[in-house]
């Protein structure tokens, strides 16, 4: 049993130094090209000039904050309308969860190209000129993910046993909810909430077949004239996206750190 | 008692024969204009009217109009210096399909007031559930210079600039390739690419066709074509992979197949990359394709805009360009600066494509130079499929493409 | 989970009848149901519909007829093939993956783990094909490597540019999509179970074979359906790798509906889309067998 403790030790570096290989190094084939620039006649540099021209173009704010709107009312919707939902379902109503989960996962059979016919036909006017159609339709695809994300997460807590025990010692349903379930489902919402963020920020098919003009459309449309520009800025959006993920685990770990000690 | 009687039927059928005088008396004499029904510019009130209303209306919405396109880049900003119009353009990277989907589908906001499509998207598709025509009949001044096959005798809709299917490669390439049978010469392993999808994308389709004539096949056969390419496959000269900048940028084709009206702008994104990108019009077959297709959107929300539109981009005059154009210029009446302006088919000739109005143009001696490189050299045949050519072929593809190629 | 207020005719003795006394539980679900019936369902409805009319607007079965044959049922084939083996070889190093973040990580770690996941799942399209064509394409960093090393892959028939390449590059966001999806399965391994196994005289290959994969088979089988029917469906990645020489049917709704050759042939993208729905709602009758008899002893 000891020796086989001492392979182990070695799993978890290995893993992490592969998986990492895996994920930058295309990453950084990629972000190498985004800092190229040639001169006149030719010659390669490498500086930051893509990414300044990336931020001295005016649309460049402007689709960014437009995004990143979208991508919040898509996580707002997704907290008011799949947590409670899912929640629900393991509290009370578990006799539905098969046919739930059957209905979440249609989402992601449907290939966007025939959604965005479907929306377009059958949706209101009024609802079609709104950008927030989007967030609304964002949540859909998501769905399949930040279901089973929400319900993976709950299926290993006794969800029903420890409300019934808060409930049974006095505690309202307020701070039932408040203390009792939602730190327990924190990580399994929070995996929910960034899958839906970075889904956001980097959906295209729908987004461009709906007629509406955000950030990776906007990418797109930049790639026909300044090659390196619109690298730069895909690199851009993924190391954003990154960064995002590393500060909030950060915060996230000291706050659970601050709840374990309590226990 | 008679006379009076007289006098008051007089008097009615007076008051009644001028009401009906009054009520079919076109609209344009009582001194308002609805531009959603005006057919040519007399009926628009001349070119001055013509530019106050659609400064009024204050934006046009365009569609798939791509950058670096038969320089529509140019037109845009030339229209928007010189009208002071604003102009929306819906998913740059879009296909035809798209363009006439957004009119059956999209909210009125969202509706494209004039559309450029390829021309196998005329007939049933560009109708209606009940079959009416999505656009609506406009004749421009120089209508008489459109070449009658490429205009529908109603004006509702009308060829604008068509291209010929050239090869662009990079200029590190030896031997540069002057053929596009040529492109089967193992020195160019792993490098010959298409724009896209022959099944999907007109230009990548009328690449395969090119081959196919310069392989023995003809405006009927495009099977040969179908076969170079499998060949091309199988030797490795052949990427599947499509033709874009960043995949130039890496390295993954170095030379491909274009509408020669993509010339110029892929050059110019070219150099941003470094690499010197160059085209040239295959000596072994010129194939110049259908022209692309301009129409007004019967729904258009911005119908003077769009006539105007309409009018500045099958304007022939020989004027200024963007860059040129002063502060004093754009300070004129509205047909004095349209008359300064450069004239839509002189900028798609600038974008290396070929005006629909080139015969006359040329006739008449306004036509402007060609960028160097794309004029087509003389004594070279040129092969225009017609649509009944070009649509049994498509069909062709459809079918062969995947399984041969793979 | 049982009634006991239930006899066998579904009349209960208290609180109402058994119908109605579901009708409470699910009402709390109604929003999101709704939610769905509104922006999926009814879009989708539009769509089935279209999808039974021919190119004069009649009904019809042409289109189902039509994409049961060539080249429609290639596009099909090669699509559940694709689906199949990018979930295949994406499972399983995902789910080993998970289980050593998951044993042998610290929470900061795989709050970490999860988030990027979620952020690496969603990676695709045009920027996902340059990042592999920057790195394993002809000139690609990783082959100048490999070449430096005396491995040189393009000279022994390898390109990225064909269906094993497509898979390849469909693991980027199909191996953390395994990960956020199969992680919290593995809670369900408690540790009191693997330590009263060890107390019992369990290898820990005994444990597996008895406990841990029957176990964590179900939720396994579930993450591989889910990452089949996203490879399945997945069409902005391959459409920027390709030049229509695989046929795909996402690739091929896509020419249809959006295309700029064929001719108003849309009903048919429509029946397609139609057709993948079918053929997922096919793959996950085996998908509800397991999940209904392993909840029965998993509670």
């Amino acid at each position: 049993m000891a020796a086989m403790r001492n392979r182990l030790s070695f799993a978890l570096p290995l893993t992490l130094a592969v998986a990492s290989l895996f994920i930058f190094l295309p990453f950084g084939s990629s972000a190498e090209f985004s800092f190229r620039s040639y001169s006149q006649d030719g010659k390669l540099m490498h500086s930051l000039a893509p990414y300044r021209w990336i931020v001295e173009q005016p649309e460049f704010l402007s689709h960014l904050l437009l995004s990143f709107k979208i991508a919040l009312f898509a996580v707002i919707f997704t907290a008011i309308l799949v947590v409670p939902s899912v929640a629900w379902l393991h509290l009370k109503a578990q006799l539905f969860r098969p046919l739930v989960e059957l209905i979440t996962l249609l989402p992601l059979v449907i290939p966007v190209v025939a959604l965005s016919i479907g929306v377009q036909t059958a949706f209101p006017d009024w609802l079609q000129s709104t950008e927030y159609e989007l967030p609304l339709m964002y949540v859909v695809l998501a769905l399949p993910f930040t279901f089973r994300i929400l319900d993976n997460g709950l299926q290993a807590i006794p969800l029903k046993t420890i409300s019934e025990a808060a409930r049974g010692l006095g505690a309202s349903w307020i701070a039932t909810i408040f203390y009792v379930i939602a730190p327990v489902m924190r990580r399994a919402v929070a995996g929910a909430f960034f899958l839906t963020f970075a889904l956001s920020l980097g959906e295209f098919t729908l987004t461009s077949l709906l007629h509406w003009d955000t950030f990776p459309t906007w990418v797109t449309s930049v790639s026909q004239q300044n090659i390196i520009g619109a690298i730069a800025l895909s690199v851009f959006s993924l190391t954003f996206a990154f960064l995002v993920v590393f500060f909030a685990s950060l915060s996230s770990s000291r706050s659970k750190k601050r709840m374990d000690a309590t226990e | 008692m008679r006379a009076k009687r007289l006098v008051v039927a007089a008097t009615v059928a007076a008051l009644f024969t001028t009401g009906l005088v009054v009520a079919t008396a076109p609209a344009q004499a009582a001194g308002k204009i609805d531009y959603c029904t005006v057919q040519n510019l007399t009926e628009a009130g001349g070119m001055d009217a013509l530019v106050t209303a659609a400064k009024k209306e204050g934006t046009l919405n365009v569609i798939t109009l791509a950058s670096g396109w038969a320089n529509y880049d140019e037109a845009i900003a030339l229209f928007k210096k010189a009208f002071g119009i604003k102009i929306v353009n819906d998913n740059p990277d879009g296909s035809s399909a798209y363009e006439l989907q957004t009119i059956k589908t999209a909210p009125a906001a969202k509706q494209p007031d004039v559309v450029d499509i390829g021309a196998t998207h005329l007939g049933a598709e560009a109708s209606d559930t009940l079959g009416r025509s999505l656009f609506t009949p406009y004749k421009v001044a120089t209508w008489n210079d459109i070449t009658p096959t490429w205009k529908d005798t109603n004006g509702l809709w009308y060829g604008d600039y068509q291209g010929t299917i050239n090869i662009a490669y990079d200029s590190s390439v030896t031997p540069a390739p002057t053929k596009i049978s040529d492109l089967s010469n193992p020195a160019y392993k792993g490098m010959v690419a298409l724009g896209g999808d022959p099944s999907a994308a007109t230009e990548s389709f009328m690449s395969v066709f090119a081959a196919s004539i310069a392989k023995g096949g003809s405006v009927d056969d495009i099977k040969p074509g179908i076969e170079f390419f499998r060949s091309m496959k199988q030797s490795g000269n052949f990427v599947t992979v499509p033709a874009t900048g960043a995949n130039l940028a890496t390295g993954a084709f170095k030379i491909a197949l274009s509408w020669s009206f993509n010339g110029p702008g892929f050059i110019a994104a070219a150099k941003g990359i470094g690499k010197d990108l160059k085209y040239v019009t295959p000596k072994d077959v010129v194939l110049k394709g259908s022209p692309y297709i301009q129409a007004i959107n019967a729904k258009a929300p911005h119908c003077a805009a769009a006539r105007l539109w309409e009018e500045f981009l099958f304007s022939e005059n020989k004027g200024k360009f963007s860059k040129d154009l002063t502060a004093a210029d754009i300070k004129q009446s509205g047909s004095k600066v349209f008359a300064t302006i450069m004239g839509g088919q002189n900028i798609f000739n600038s974008g290396a494509a070929h005006p629909i109005t080139e015969a006359a143009m040329i006739k008449k001696g306004t036509l402007i130079a060609p960028p160097a490189g794309f004029e087509i050299p003389a004594g070279v045949k040129v092969y225009s499929p017609t649509l009944d050519q070009q649509i049994p072929q498509q069909a062709v593809v459809k079918t062969m493409w995947p399984s041969v190629i793979q | 989970m049982t009634n006991s207020y239930v006899s066998s005719k579904g009349v209960s003795r208290k609180g109402g009848t058994f119908a109605r006394r579901n009708l409470i539980i699910a009402a709390p679900l109604l929003p999101l149901l709704a939610y769905l019936g509104f922006f999926f369902f009814w879009p989708m409805f539009a769509v089935v519909v279209d999808s039974l009319k021919n190119n004069d607007h009649q009904w019809s079965f042409i289109n189902f007829t039509t994409i049961a044959q060539k080249p429609y049922s290639t596009a099909f084939q090669n699509s559940i093939l694709l689906g199949a083996l990018s979930a295949l070889f994406a499972s399983i190093p995902g789910a080993i993956f998970a289980y050593i973040i998951e044993v042998r990580g610290s929470e900061r770690l795989k709050g970490f783990v999860t988030s990027l996941s979620g952020v690496l799942a969603n990676t695709g399209g045009v920027p996902l094909a340059f990042m592999f064509i920057a790195t394993f394409g002809a000139q690609g960093s990783a082959i100048k490597i490999l070449k430096a090393l005396g491995v040189d892959l393009y000279s022994g028939g390898f390109t990225l540019f064909s269906f094993s390449g497509i898979v390849f590059v469909y693991l980027y966001f199909q191996i953390p999509l395994m990960v956020i999806i199969f992680s919290p399965a593995l809670h369900s391994i408690r540790s009191e179970w693997r330590d009263a196994a060890k107390n019992l005289g369990a290898t820990p290959k005994k444990f597996w074979t008895t406990v841990g994969i029957p176990l964590l088979f179900p939720s396994f089988a579930a993450s591989f359906l889910l990452l089949f029917a996203s490879g399945f469906a997945a069409y902005a990645t391959a459409r920027a790798m390709t030049v229509g020489n695989i046929a795909l049917v996402p690739l091929v709704i896509g020419t249809l509906v959006d295309g700029n050759v064929q001719v108003d042939q849309a009903n048919i993208g429509k029946s397609l889309a139609v057709g993948m729905v079918l053929i997922s709602a096919l793959a996950m009758i085996p998908y509800l067998i397991i999940q209904h008899r392993a909840r029965r002893w998993q509670q």
